[in-house]
């Protein structure tokens, strides 16, 4: 009999696997993302990359893992031994690095041959029948795209293939079905991924978004970093004098005692001047 | 539960019958089972309430007046704490839900979920579409700097096209034999009061019509293989559901966070250096009116109202029109080979019109 693995094809395989593993481990990515722009860090160049780039292994590795085990169980009806995630991913990255870097020449190449190709074809038809600019880009574009797109298509195909093969040899190598009725462990891989509890799973959900929360908000900048030209700049305290309350205080304070000491001096004077002068010489 | 939380239910539902309601919110059957391609309707309920959330803050501060718009905006971008990114979400919330809708559309379109009984879920889908094209077109006037000014100018003139109503209406929307302060309180009041009451009550009758009918379902599978598949709303639907707002609101966040709004000179009546183009999801019939073949009074005509308009006329026949009963969209080529040629002529006229960009300087 044949393994459960061989009947479904290598593309289709590849394909179930890595779209839902995708998607799967997209909104962890994001979340970094996220936090990595919100402290004004680029995850698409420099630090933040390579921070993107290390948290999205395990996360992918994860991923892959799991969606992995749920295929293989509930379309195959077998349960694999070891890492299944580590496993695939690695010989996954390999493949995915050889057919990017086949892409970047091969889809590059065909996009820029047939940019000219078009150009030139559209410069001789002009010449015969002159064609508005706006109907000329979209022609020109429909001539490049077309092909360079078949050539993506054609690269992705191929990569899904070879990381099909693999996938298959993998589940030939480790799968194995258990004495165990495939309901029964379909239902107990289900229990395992969905938690008994739900309300405590939305509890731990909602604890974990507020926290997230909080870290963007501290993170974010108040004010934009984008400033208009034609808006007036924040006040500078360049010219202004800094004010310090306890010197203003102990200034005041100063003054006060002075005055009053001034006050009292004058009051002693007016005093000894009334003395002087001598009673009932009024009109 | 916990015995507090327990006890906050007990009270709750002694006065409102809380497990009735419940069990009709949660307990809800999905035949064949939860799948990531039903999370668009809740998704756009999700964006939708968190663009009247935004809207309501960024309300707080903007000032509806052609004398005040442009410098209250530019105050919440520059001044107003987290103000731009406030205004960014909303700006970008906006797209969100147009691709939403697409999506939407697409998804009910390709599982034939339009088909009878669900004619009525269709058609108040195709009125919500219409709602959300037009919160983007009012909303795009409020900032009320050139972009804003010239792409209501652009939208009203071709909105004046359309045969009987299309004066009254340019001149309703307009106030004026220009845009001016009329028409930024008109924008701003169909924005506000009468587009989000609108959807809300559309949005009611949609889910009502909707929780009648009940899912489609997927399009393959057996009567009993869909039965013996069949699961609650809670807790796989939910859960799916959560998920995906998530990743919508982490996306539209990101995209306020890459590129927030930042405005362009005041509004004024001379375009001067700038070319006047309305925003991304309509760059493609504004492209399609560029064509030789659409040139002149009725060749603008014929581009701008009456092929898009037929279109949605064809849209809201099209339940009545197809009524056969297969919903596999494997076996309806003609209908897949329909939305694969509008789906890519939308993309490649919105990418032509970024390419003749670089013509116009």
């Amino acid at each position: 009999m044949s393994h459960p693995a061989t009947a479904i094809s290598s593309v289709k395989l590849a394909w179930a696997l890595s779209w839902a593993a995708f998607w799967t481990g997209f909104p962890f990515k994001m979340i970094v993302a996220l936090l990595l722009l919100a402290a004004q860090i680029h995850p698409w160049e420099g630090a933040g990359l390579i921070a993107l780039l290390a948290l999205s292994v395990p996360i992918d590795i994860w991923a892959l893992g799991l969606t992995a085990r749920t295929f293989f169980l509930e379309r195959m009806g077998i349960e694999v031994r070891g890492p299944a995630g580590i496993g695939l991913w690695w010989q996954g990255a390999v493949l995915g690095v050889v057919t990017l870097g086949l892409a970047y020449y091969a889809v590059g190449a065909t996009a820029a041959v047939c940019q000219k190709a078009a150009a030139a074809t559209l410069e001789v038809v002009n010449k015969v029948i002159p064609i508005p600019v706006a109907e000329q880009i979209t022609i020109e574009l429909l001539m490049w795209a077309v092909p360079t797109t078949i050539v993506a298509i054609i690269l992705l195909l191929v990569w899904l293939k070879l990381f099909g093969w693999r996938i298959k040899r993998f589940a030939v190598a480790s799968g194995q079905t258990s004495s165990a009725g495939l309901q029964e462990r379909v239902r107990a891989w289900d229990g395992w991924r969905v938690p008994a509890d739900p309300i405590l799973m939305l509890v731990s959900f909602t604890a974990v978004a507020v926290l997230l929360t909080v870290a963007f908000w501290v993170l974010l900048p108040v004010t934009t970093t984008h400033r208009h030209p034609d808006y007036p700049p924040p006040p500078t305290d360049a010219g202004k004098k800094k004010v310090k309350p306890e010197e203003l205080l102990k200034k005041t304070d100063t003054a006060l005692a002075k005055a009053e000491a001034v006050l009292e001096l004058l009051e002693k004077e007016q005093a000894k001047e009334k003395k002087k002068k001598p009673a009932g010489t009024g009109h | 539960m916990m015995p507090l939380l327990q006890k906050v239910y007990d009270f709750v539902d002694e006065r409102i019958d809380l497990k009735t309601l419940e069990a009709k919110m949660m307990k809800e059957p999905i035949k064949g089972g939860s799948r990531w391609a039903y999370v668009f309707g809740s998704v756009l309920l999700f964006i939708f309430v968190m663009q009247a959330v935004t809207g309501l803050l960024l309300m707080f501060y903007y000032i509806p007046s052609a004398d005040h718009a442009y410098a209250s905006t530019q105050f919440i971008i520059h001044e107003v704490d987290y103000g731009w990114f406030i205004l960014s979400y909303h700006f970008w919330g906006s797209s969100a839900m147009v691709v939403m809708v697409f999506a939407h559309m697409s998804q009910v379109f390709l599982w034939g979920a339009y088909k009878s009984p669900r004619e009525m879920i269709w058609l108040v889908g195709l009125a919500l579409f219409g709602i959300v094209m037009a919160f983007g077109f009012t909303g795009y006037l409020l900032p009320w700097d050139q972009r804003a000014y010239w792409a209501t100018t652009v939208g009203v003139e071709i909105m004046d096209k359309t045969p009987i109503v299309g004066d009254f209406m340019a001149r309703f929307l307009k106030g004026g034999p220009t845009p001016g302060q009329m028409t930024l309180s008109r924008f701003f009041v169909i924005h506000v009061m009468v587009l989000p009451g609108a959807l809300m009550g559309l949005a009611g009758l949609h889910l009502f019509f909707f929780r009648s009918a009940g899912p489609a379902g997927p399009f393959r599978g057996t009567p009993e293989e869909l039965k013996a598949k069949t699961d609650f709303f809670f807790p796989r639907q939910v859960w799916k559901d959560i998920v995906a707002m998530a990743a919508v609101f982490l996306t539209i966040s990101s995209l306020a966070l890459i590129e927030p709004v930042v405005l362009l000179e005041e509004a004024k009546p001379d375009p001067g250096d700038y070319h006047p183009e309305p925003e991304w999801y309509f760059l493609f019939l504004f492209q399609l009116l560029r064509w030789k073949i659409f040139g002149g009074e009725f060749g603008q005509f014929l581009g701008a109202i009456a092929i898009p308009g037929a279109f949605m006329l064809l849209l809201a026949a099209l339940p009545f029109i197809d009524r056969g009963p297969e919903r596999n969209i494997f076996k309806r080529p003609i209908a897949l080979l329909s939305w694969a040629v509008v789906m890519i002529g939308i993309l490649v006229l919105t990418v032509s019109a970024i390419i003749n960009r670089e013509f116009l300087d």
